[in-house]
């Protein structure tokens, strides 16, 4: 799962897709999810970052950020290289 | 270097709600750094905002409508020009385009200049002609057929599904969702703007739209992408946002390219959620939103005076990605006198 060059993302959490004119808001940890993504972590060093920082567990994350990939992906924020990669 | 003293006569200045090109046209032209630039401003109606703000126009006249027929019209403009010696005239209204186009060379003997389209540019690119028109230019376009009569609709229902565009040749579109609404839409486009009346498939995706001038060789002088961010229920944008899309640069190079496209105009495209681009309309002149290709780097009224002035225009390439304009709604307080003298003396 990529970021594509035109999503652009501020450090407020203001993300602005330059090809579709699509801006969306992102709370505190989405932003921080989202930048990970974009410095292509794994989903496994993204988990153990959250389950650290976080008082959330293993389950709950693993839904919430499918979740929210999924949403990334509808709103065309991501590319996906390999359609067979669903994270 | 001295500024080049002209004198501009635009149309369009009617700043309503169904907004024309006129005000952002003459805002863009008042920001160059090549032009003094002396404003008369031509209007149709004695209401239209243009008139009534401060430091826009240096001049305005009332001119007769086209349908009024052409030669009341030209002969208006030649009578506005014995007076104020205009350089360079750019008409802002597809209605009176087809008149300007065809008193081109009139126009030019007595020293106005225009940067329009060719008659066939024009023309090929009509709603009614739009099929035809992508084939010939290798562009994809909702499917259409041309109603000249209630009875044909029920002929359009067995060769699309609803919801359908019904739409004017000039202005107007309705989303119908049965035949009633059809009926309905081609009663009051077919009342205001005549036949036919244009049904088009509808094509479910993001409405996109570029800003372009062509310089008539196939050049592209320059180019911005928007999406409309806000539409009012008239379809108009109250808000939007310049794109990076090199999808839709591509097509808009390619049709002025193609098509020799010469002067102002403004590309209408659905974005489909597959990622393909139909063309549902090709506006032959600027857009009301033209000013936001000024704010994103690229004066299109500037360069559209300087090609009619045939000075030569570098192509402007480059624009500010991201860059937004939205409109807003302001009461002007107008003094009677000024409504007075514009209604009696058709001019101010």
């Amino acid at each position: 799962m990529k970021i594509p060059a035109e999503v652009k993302i501020s450090d407020n959490g203001f993300v602005f897709n330059s090809k579709t004119g699509d801006s969306f808001s992102l709370n505190p940890s989405g932003l921080e999810l989202m930048k990970m993504i974009s410095e292509d972590k794994e989903i496994e060093q993204i988990k153990e970052v959250f389950l650290s920082r976080y008082d959330v567990d293993e389950l709950t994350f693993e839904k919430d950020f499918y979740e929210f990939c999924s949403l990334l992906k509808h709103f065309q924020i991501t590319v996906q290289d390999n359609p067979m990669d669903f994270s | 270097m001295e500024k080049q003293r002209i004198t501009l006569a635009v149309t369009g200045l009617n700043n309503t709600d169904n907004p024309g090109p006129g005000v952002p046209m003459i805002r863009g032209i008042k920001e160059s750094p090549d032009f003094d630039v002396r404003v008369v401003g031509l209007v149709y109606e004695n209401l239209e905002p243009g008139i009534y703000m401060e430091g826009l126009c240096d001049r305005i006249f009332q001119i007769p409508y086209p349908s009024s027929g052409s030669d009341e019209l030209i002969e208006r403009i030649e009578h506005i020009n014995r007076q104020e010696t205009i350089d360079v005239l750019v008409p802002n209204f597809d209605a009176e385009l087809f008149t300007f186009m065809k008193n081109e060379e009139r126009l030019k003997s007595q020293g106005i200049h225009m940067f329009l389209p060719t008659l066939q540019q024009f023309q090929e690119r009509e709603k009614h002609r739009l099929p035809e028109f992508g084939k010939k230019y290798g562009v994809k376009v909702p499917f259409s057929i041309n109603l000249g009569g209630l009875g044909q609709i029920t002929e359009m229902e067995d060769k699309f599904d609803y919801p359908v565009m019904v739409k004017g040749q000039f202005y107007d579109a309705y989303k119908a969702h049965n035949k009633e609404e059809v009926k309905q839409a081609f009663l009051n486009i077919s009342a205001k703007w005549g036949l036919p009346v244009i049904a088009q498939e509808f094509i479910s995706g993001t409405e996109v739209n570029v800003v372009a001038l062509g310089d008539g060789k196939g050049n592209t002088v320059g180019a911005v992408p928007m999406r409309k961010q806000y539409i009012t229920d008239k379809g108009k944008a109250w808000g939007g946002i310049t794109l990076a899309d090199d999808k839709m640069m591509e097509l808009t190079r390619s049709l002025i390219r193609g098509t020799e496209w010469k002067g102002g105009m403004e590309l209408e495209l659905i974005k489909t959620k597959g990622g393909e681009y139909y063309c549902v309309e090709i506006n032959p002149r600027v857009p009301a939103w033209v000013y936001l290709a000024v704010g994103a780097g690229q004066n299109i009224p500037e360069a559209l005076v300087k090609l009619a002035l045939g000075q030569e225009v570098k192509p402007m390439t480059a624009y500010k990605i991201g860059k937004m304009f939205v409109r807003y709604s302001y009461d002007l307080i107008v003094d009677l006198e000024k409504f007075a003298v514009i209604s009696m003396n058709k001019e101010i």
